[in-house]
């Protein structure tokens, strides 16, 4: 719980000291401390009215509030209310016990955090001493109590990743299903007999990307060859290819 | 088999050039046929007496499992100007309390870990998985088979302890704890 200094570089605000909450247990336990209330007889109104003085404030200087805080305050109304219903005794539990309970539970936990960082406290400028031997020997040594499913599934991706590197995929040729010159006659046949013919909506309506491009390919040749002439309204609209007139050359066509 | 002096000085050879800590096995291990581990527990101990007494500036600390040579954090500050650098990175407060559920309650999940400290606590588990003091432990068999975690050797090298077992216990813990607060 450090305390942060808030809005100090803000002169109009007055600087605020905020402690910094690792979450709802530590605030609620910061303010049973403040309050100098016993832990197991909590008085919920005045505890749960500052909790929600704590997140306002924390809102106004703009902190994020974890959601974890929004259900805390929820919990602690809901605490709240539950007291102030008539209970018969020995009916039922303390409604507050299962809030306690967690606290209890946080502050063994806060305290032996405390006992941690104080061990490592002790510890500043401890660090191995390890002479330069030579070399480790061609076997790596495992330290097997640390290794995990973590280290594991390292290492099989690592591994993967080298098979992939060594073994890199083979290179597949596909048999051309397509020549530009089978194309040509068809597409030529076709605007003879259209007069008038759509390209795009044919190119698009192919159901093999393979074969629009070849058509594509061919219909360049007719026009190339004066045997098309192409036509467009304007921009990205329809291409309409219509004859010439002119004959095929069929021994200008390659095999491509 | 090697006298006992010169056992201790082999030892201290060990350990000067293993830096991660090296158990009795290992030890027992390279002394050869006929060292009985109490033989080597005794050196290992003449050699650190003879650090502790000698005004050494190293030390032989019994840390994760093992025995390490190590320099003294008296001369922390002096290592520091000397090397240059900064004071290392300390644990977060976050960091210490997470470590502190998995340590005493290990192994445990995700779930149980943000339980207990009333917050989520994935990023600091990650992080702490990432610097190596906690490590997966396997699965727990209940629904959506959660991931366990403990604490590793790095986490007893780093608090300085031989074992799970040199942790504070949960009494003395919990006395920390009472001083903080008025309880009945």
């Amino acid at each position: 719980m450090d305390p942060a200094v808030v809005g100090g570089d803000a002169p109009l605000r007055p600087s605020v000291v905020l402690p910094v909450f690792e979450g709802p247990l530590d605030l609620l336990l910061h303010l049973v401390r403040e309050e100098k209330v016993s832990i197991w007889d909590i008085p919920i109104a005045r505890i749960c009215a500052q909790y929600h003085d704590a997140l306002r404030a924390m809102e106004e200087l703009d902190l994020e509030i974890a959601g974890e805080y929004l259900v805390y305050a929820a919990w602690l109304l809901l605490i709240k209310s539950r007291l102030l219903l008539p209970r018969h005794e020995g009916e039922e539990k303390d409604p507050r016990q299962e809030l306690v309970e967690r606290l209890v539970e946080y502050e063994k936990v806060k305290a032996a955090a405390a006992e941690l960082a104080g061990l490592v406290e002790l510890r500043r400028g401890v660090e191995a001493v390890r002479f330069a031997a030579p070399a480790a020997p061609e076997e790596v040594e495992l330290d097997l109590e640390d290794v995990d499913v973590l280290a594991l599934s390292r290492a099989l991706t690592k591994v993967l990743e080298r098979h992939v590197r060594e073994h890199p995929q083979t290179l597949l040729l596909e048999p051309i299903r397509f020549s530009v010159r089978d194309k040509i006659v068809e597409l030529f046949e076709l605007i003879r007999r259209q007069r008038s013919f759509p390209l795009l909506s044919h190119l698009l309506t192919r159901p093999d990307r393979l074969e629009s491009v070849t058509l594509l390919l061919a219909a360049l040749e007719l026009v190339r060859l004066g045997a098309a002439r192409t036509h467009q309204r304007r921009p990205f609209a329809e291409i309409y290819l219509t004859p010439t007139g002119a004959a095929l050359p069929m021994d200008a066509l390659t095999d491509a | 088999m090697p006298e006992f002096k010169n056992l201790a000085a082999m030892i201290e050879a060990i350990l000067a050039v293993a830096g991660d800590p090296v158990t009795l096995d290992a030890l027992v291990a390279v002394a050869g046929e006929g060292v009985e581990a109490k033989q080597v527990e005794d050196a290992i101990e003449f050699v650190r007496l003879r650090h502790e007494g000698e005004g050494s500036g190293l030390q032989v600390e019994h840390v994760g499992g093992g025995w390490r040579l190590a320099t003294r954090s008296e001369h922390e500050w002096a290592m520091r100007e000397y090397l240059g650098y900064r004071a290392r990175a300390r644990l977060s407060q976050a960091a210490l309390e997470t470590l502190a559920v998995i340590a005493y309650r290990q192994p445990i999940t995700m779930p149980e870990i943000s339980f207990l400290r009333g917050v989520n606590s994935a990023a600091v588990v990650r992080t702490l998985v990432e610097r190596k003091l906690v490590v997966v432990a396997g699965r727990k068999q209940v629904v959506g088979t959660p991931l366990l975690y403990r604490t590793s050797k790095e986490f007893l090298v780093h608090f300085g302890l031989p074992d799970l077992s040199a942790l504070p216990t949960p009494e003395e813990v919990e006395q920390v704890a009472g001083e903080g607060a008025s309880e009945p």
